[in-house]
């Protein structure tokens, strides 16, 4: 058992971070370092793991201004665990794909572990504080990745992605205001503390249900913005179209999954003691995001932005989910968490690649790379049928229990989804493939090349993930199972864990 | 013994297709061998099975997956016939295809898509539950797409490809919706599951399709056949069939003969109690069925490309194999018996003109017709395999296609003596079309003169051989194995906890064996069964135990008819195209201008209406409006509440002038307001 | 004892001064003056309260107020020596490349 393996994890990639910005070329090696080892320890995290144990684990909790009831409280259960371990595999495979990074690289890397910081922030913090300042630390690093790497709109894309996300955060944090102004501890005091405010707003002494549906609606927000979810996405099409490759896959893989993980960490517990026309509300959310999506990617010209909308489209399926309530649909939503985050690396990756071995993105212009670079082809032919759920293929499993599982209690919302999305996901896909990599080869393209190789390792490791947890999901749903089950009950604090 | 190692017939092909992706490059032939060699196993292991089970035992093993569900391997005499099947008749095509990939730059990649796409197919027959046939049959799916898009370099093939897969995609999505109700419906039943059991396990399914709601049962059943349809090429999902000739002749062979179209027939044979018990359930299948027979054999008769002919063929004879299963509704599980035995014999003889037409083409180098002519002369091994095949097709008598074509028009006709004529009228009308159309192409090819300079000599030996021994079988399987076969499939649903008679009370079906008369239509089935009984007797073979003595008899003109069907279509035909006996021109039944030509030549518009209106107009027009709506509208608000927060912003900063005067000014007024204001509330008492 | 209200006086005409400064001149070092005198003049009332009623808080806070006075005169006149180098004037009224 490793002591304090939660602040390692998150102390490892910030020291990583400060290192690689001073050690110039030698960047990359340091940041790769400074990933692998939070790898190691998160999959030694792995084995320690009790898949079974609905308490916190790896609990750590010092105070830190007492006075205001804020503490430093790390832990992980069944909820966060799986995105701990996205995080770490993302990060390194992404630092793998950018290894030829030229643009100022202490920088560049510095920037993708602060990134890696901030999510292991996000999703292991257990007072809301923390967890409001890893959720804002998430934005700067990125700020700057588009900023400084992006393409030729990316002061528009970065201040956008900002402003946006910003906006939606501080709307979450005056929620965060309301229920720490309003619970007071036993002894008089406030408190921060998660759990505990969680627990607290079952209770309609101190939450009266008018009170707690404006909360409950900031909080929705907030995560709906990050997620993102209809009508709050257009941000991300934007800063995913001007972000570099590495900005983009971070974005995608583990941004997004912060509003997820808000869902099932603070917005579930609290849905069952709110308003019930919530739940009508996030489910046509959820549905619009994931047929309009669909449809925004098949309108699409760009790949990277077809892909971004993918995103819009997959993610709704992890609003589904958890709104849908059931033990499978909340399950598949974790599983879809995780899938999305695995897949849309490949898929950013490709599109990434293509941009700079042909030196374009638009799919009109593409075609029949696939007789140049066979290799990419079929690594980025597998990463397109995850991504449109290819069952064997990690994507197919989580939509299939979202879908199965939310049909229980919102049979119509679900066949809506599966009428018009199903076809529609597979449409631009296929589509997008056929455009840019089948047909005879353009006169123009007959000098590009197979990318580099470590380019096509960080896409193929994604590919045999993605048919491990296929083919395997066990592995990880099986923690996601006591989540859901754990999400489905009253929130228990740390003290009735017995964890403190 | 065997039975341990079930497993592997599915594992040794996915290790023949990870080996030929990862090493094939550097193999004689892409790694043909270890395809062949994979799929070979499976067949011996097959075999092995079917040694150690037949006639009455089933194989079951059970692993949990993950959630809910399972991984199994279920082997009963439905599954066992078609792993026979596949593994022959997808052995010989590997087999053949050693000899037609030969020189092809990526007969790699094609001999490890070939061997996914066997174990996925073999995956799809055993197994043990929805979720993992779904599974495997959207693999069947995949490999469909990459090996009909094979030459990747050709748009039109890359084309193919992605129709082929979004038009079963459409399917699929019924049959995810079926799985999802069935799924749910169970799971509301609240089973006490003993471990090892799982909702979606065949055995599950079938012990508890009594206590779900009819309407509920009707659902699911549509909802599975629209996956059947799509999968198996049924109007009007069949669009995807045709296209799909651009892949390489082999894969057009498998995907017709032995795996992917068999695959929605498959669905329905298994899920048979399902679609029985729902109230609609068989009559939608009966429906699709014969429509889909007679509406392709109808464009089979224009088309010009041999390959095309006979993907229209294999239409029309999956829409009897669906009819034959929609008969279900009258004659119960011998349908089942019925639409497999012609499911196999089918695959025989299709894969056997397939493979010859793939032996044209490699010598001719042409797929048209027109261009053909007098092939017979150099390709006499072709000739003649073909023309086994092609009377098989026909459904002359005493060839297998005669034994299992036949059978289902009986039946056919049994359902239309109990509940409705229409199927029957589609399945004859379409019989006799099939028959021209084959002999159709059959003269064409092979007599007359040579109508291009084409290059002139016989296919090698490997690919023959293969020819000759699917001859065999295309000829004589039909008259060895049907009575058995019917005994055995008829089996097939004893080794479960089910009653038909139960179930036809729910699906509101005449039941089985209460003779003649049925509940719905009393008096044309009784006078049917009288009538049937009388001609009995000089019935062929073909009209076995189950179904003649339990079942409402044919009368004697009926049972013959096939026979003049079939001689009647190919004396048609050859009035029309074969040189010696020629009477007719084409020319001057239909000319240039004839508006139904046109029609059957355009396949009734399906590709201006699928493609061009739907795909194109409706669905990518939905995603252009969505385009707009959120560039203009979604996006558009922000952007105007920024452009308004900017503009307000370029008026209130002119207050900065810049000048230090202006801003002391500004504050000692401030100051000045501050203290009046105070000053003021404390005098009305505010403060 | 002096009264109160003499320091009052002598604060408010200092402050007044200083304000007829601000609002009149242009030149930044005689501005930097002007604002010193009202910081001072604010220190003289600071002071006085300080002494008449027994409180060092007073005193504590002039000595704070000059210590940021001189900090800001420190900063003001750098950034005046630096806008004479740049623009070879300190007239206020010239240096306005940031307005608007």
């Amino acid at each position: 058992m490793i002591s304090n393996a939660i602040s390692l994890l998150i102390a490892i990639p910030l020291l990583g971070a400060v290192l690689s910005f001073y050690a110039g070329t030698k960047a990359k090696f340091v940041a790769l370092i400074a990933s692998l080892i939070p790898l190691a320890l998160s999959l030694q995290m792995y084995l320690e793991f009790d898949k079974t144990s609905k308490i916190m684990q790896f609990v750590e909790s010092y105070n830190w201004v007492p006075s205001l009831g804020v503490k430093y409280t790390v832990g992980i259960d069944g909820i966060g665990f799986p995105l701990v371990l996205l995080s770490t595999i993302v990060s390194v495979l992404v630092i793998i794909y950018s290894w030829g990074e030229t643009k100022k690289p202490n920088q560049y890397f510095a920037l993708l572990l602060l990134n890696e910081v901030g999510v292991l922030g996000v999703f292991t913090s257990l007072d809301f504080f923390l967890f409001y300042i890893f959720w804002e630390i998430v934005l700067i690093p990125m700020f700057f990745l588009i900023g400084s790497w992006g393409g030729p709109r990316k002061d528009y894309a970065a201040v956008k992605f900002f402003i946006y996300t910003h906006v939606a955060s501080l709307v979450m944090l005056l929620a965060i205001f309301a229920l720490y102004f309003t619970y007071q501890m036993p002894d008089g005091s406030r408190t921060f503390d998660m759990l505990t405010l969680l627990a607290a707003t079952a209770d309609k002494t101190i939450f009266p249900t008018s009170m707690l549906n404006i909360i409950f609606a900031s909080l929705l927000l907030g995560f709906l913005v990050k997620m993102p979810a209809f009508p709050f996405h257009t941000w991300l099409p934007d800063a995913h179209v001007e972000a570099p490759t590495a900005g983009s896959v971070v974005l995608a893989a583990l941004l997004l999954k912060m509003g997820g993980y808000g869902l099932f960490r603070v917005i579930l517990p609290m849905l069952p003691h709110v308003d019930k026309a919530f739940v009508t509300i996030i489910a046509i959310i959820a549905v619009i995001s994931i047929v309009y999506g669909a449809f925004m990617a098949l309108a699409q010209k760009d790949i990277k932005k077809l892909v971004a909308y993918s995103s819009v489209s997959h993610m709704g399926f992890v609003t589904l989910g958890a709104v849908a309530f059931t033990w499978m649909s909340v399950t598949g939503a974790m599983f879809q968490q995780f899938s999305h985050g695995i897949i849309t690396c490949v898929l950013f990756m490709s599109a990434g690649t293509i941009q700079h071995v042909v030196g374009t993105r638009v799919i009109a212009d593409l075609g029949g790379l696939a007789d140049r670079m066979p290799k990419f082809a079929v690594i980025m032919m597998a990463g397109f049928m995850a991504s449109l759920g290819l069952p064997g293929m990690s994507g197919f499993v989580a939509e299939f229990m979202v879908l199965t599982g939310s049909f229980a209690t919102l049979p119509v919302y679900t066949m809506i989804v599966v009428f018009l999305s199903v076809v529609t996901t597979a449409a631009y896909h296929l589509w997008a493939m056929q455009k840019a990599m089948f047909g005879p080869i353009l006169k123009k393209y007959m000098n590009v090349h197979e990318p580099h190789a470590y380019e096509l390792f960080s896409m193929a490791m994604i590919i045999v993930l993605s048919l491990i947890f296929g083919l395997q999901p066990g592995l990880i749903t099986d923690i996601m199972g006591t989540a859901a089950t754990q999400v489905m009950e009253p929130v228990m604090t740390l003290t009735q864990m017995g964890v403190i | 013994m065997y039975a341990d190692y079930a497993y592997l017939i599915v594992a040794l092909p996915v290790l023949a297709f990870l080996l030929c992706l990862f090493v094939g490059w550097h193999l004689p032939r892409g790694g043909g061998f270890l395809t062949v060699l994979a799929t070979f196993a499976g067949l011996i292991l097959s075999l092995g099975i079917f040694s150690e089970i037949y006639p009455d035992k089933i194989i079951h093993q059970s692993m949990p997956w993950f959630a809910n569900f399972n991984v199994g391997i279920l082997i009963d005499p439905l599954a066992l016939v078609m792993l026979l099947m596949v593994t022959f008749v997808v052995t010989l095509i590997h087999i053949y295809a050693n000899g037609y990939m030969n020189g092809d730059p990526g007969a790699a990649r094609y001999f490890a898509e070939a061997a996914l796409f066997t174990a996925s197919m073999l995956g799809l027959i055993f197994a043990d539950n929805l979720l993992q046939l779904f599974i495997f049959w959207e693999l069947v799916g995949l490999c469909s797409y990459l090996l009909i898009g094979f030459w990747y370099r050709k748009p039109s093939a890359a084309a193919a490809a992605k129709k082929a897969f979004l038009t079963t995609r459409v399917g699929d999505v019924l049959f995810l919706a079926g799985i999802i109700l069935l799924y749910n419906n169970l799971a509301n039943l609240n089973l006490a599951l003993k471990p090892g059991e799982y909702l979606l396990q065949f055995p599950v399914i079938y012990a508890n399709l009594a206590q779900i709601a009819p309407d509920q049962l009707t659902l699911i059943a549509l909802g599975l056949l629209g996956g059947a349809v799509g999968k198996s090429g049924q109007f009007p999902l069949h669009v995807w069939l045709p296209d799909a000739m651009e892949g390489p002749t082999t894969v057009s062979a498998m995907i017709h003969a032995a795996t992917m179209v068999t695959a929605g027939v498959y669905l329905v044979a298994r899920m048979f109690p399902l679609f029985y018990a729902a109230p609609y359930g068989l009559t939608a299948v009966i429906a699709v069925g014969a429509f889909t027979a007679l509406f392709a054999a109808t464009m089979g008769l224009t088309s010009f490309d041999i390959k095309r002919v006979l993907a229209f063929s294999t239409v029309s004879q999956l829409g009897f194999m669906m009819a034959g299963l929609g008969s279900g509704a009258a004659v119960g599980t011998l349908a089942v018996g019925v639409a497999i035995f012609h499911l196999i014999g089918h695959s025989f003889f299709k894969a056997l003109l397939f493979l010859g037409a793939g032996s044209i083409i490699h010598a001719v180098n042409t797929n048209d017709l027109r261009e053909m002519g007098g092939v017979g002369k150099y390709m006499k091994w072709t000739m003649y395999t073909m023309l086994i095949g092609s009377l098989s097709l026909a459904g002359f008598p005493y060839f297998t296609g005669f034994f299992s074509k036949d059978e289902v028009i009986l039946i056919a006709y049994e359902y239309g003596a109990l509940i409705n004529m229409l199927p029957y009228i589609f399945l004859v009308l379409a019989a006799v079309l099939t028959a021209i159309y084959t002999f159709r192409m059959w003269f064409s090819v092979f007599t007359g003169k040579e109508r291009s300079n084409y290059a002139k000599h016989e296919s090698p030996w490997i690919m023959l051989g293969p020819l000759v021994i699917l001859a065999v079988f295309a000829f004589g399987f039909g008259l060895a194995a049907q009575d058995d076969f019917y005994k055995y499939l008829d089996s097939n649903f004893e080794h479960y906890d089910l009653d038909f008679v139960e179930l036809g009370v729910i699906g509101g079906h005449a039941l089985e064996g209460e003779h003649g008369a049925p509940a719905v239509e009393g008096e044309q089935g009784a006078a049917a069964a009288e009538a049937g009984h009388g001609a009995a007797a000089e019935g062929e073979a073909s009209e076995g135990e189950a179904g003649g003595e339990e079942g409402p008899g044919e009368p004697w003109y009926i049972q013959i008819l096939p026979i003049f069907i079939a001689l009647g279509g190919i004396l048609i035909a050859g009035l029309f195209y074969w040189d010696r006996v020629k009477k007719f021109d084409p020319s001057q039944v239909t000319g240039d201008k004839d508006p139904i030509r046109k029609l059957l030549l355009k396949g009734y518009y399906q590709h201006e209406i699928m493609t061009g209106w739907f795909a194109e107009t409706v669905v990518y027009g939905t995603a252009l409006i969505c385009n707009t709506i959120d560039i203009k509208l979604v996006d558009g608000w922000l952007n105007w509440l920024s452009a308004l927060v900017l503009g307000f912003a370029q008026h209130v900063r002119k207050v900065q002038t810049g000048i230090v005067q202006n801003y002391v000014t500004a504050l000692v007024l401030g100051v000045v307001v501050l203290v009046v204001v105070i000053t003021l509330a404390k005098e009305v008492g505010l403060v | 004892m002096i009264p109160l209200e003499l320091y009052i006086l002598l604060a408010s005409t200092m402050f007044t001064i200083g304000l007829y400064g601000l609002f009149t001149q242009k030149n930044g070092v005689k501005l930097m003056m002007c604002i010193e005198l009202l910081l001072n003049s604010a220190n003289i009332n600071l002071v006085a309260f300080s002494a008449y009623q027994p409180n060092v808080n007073g005193q504590v806070f002039a000595l704070f107020s000059i210590a940021l006075a001189a900090a800001e005169a420190g900063v003001g006149f750098a950034i005046l020596i630096a806008l004479y180098r740049l623009y070879g004037t300190i007239d206020l009224d010239n240096i306005n490349a940031m307005r608007w």
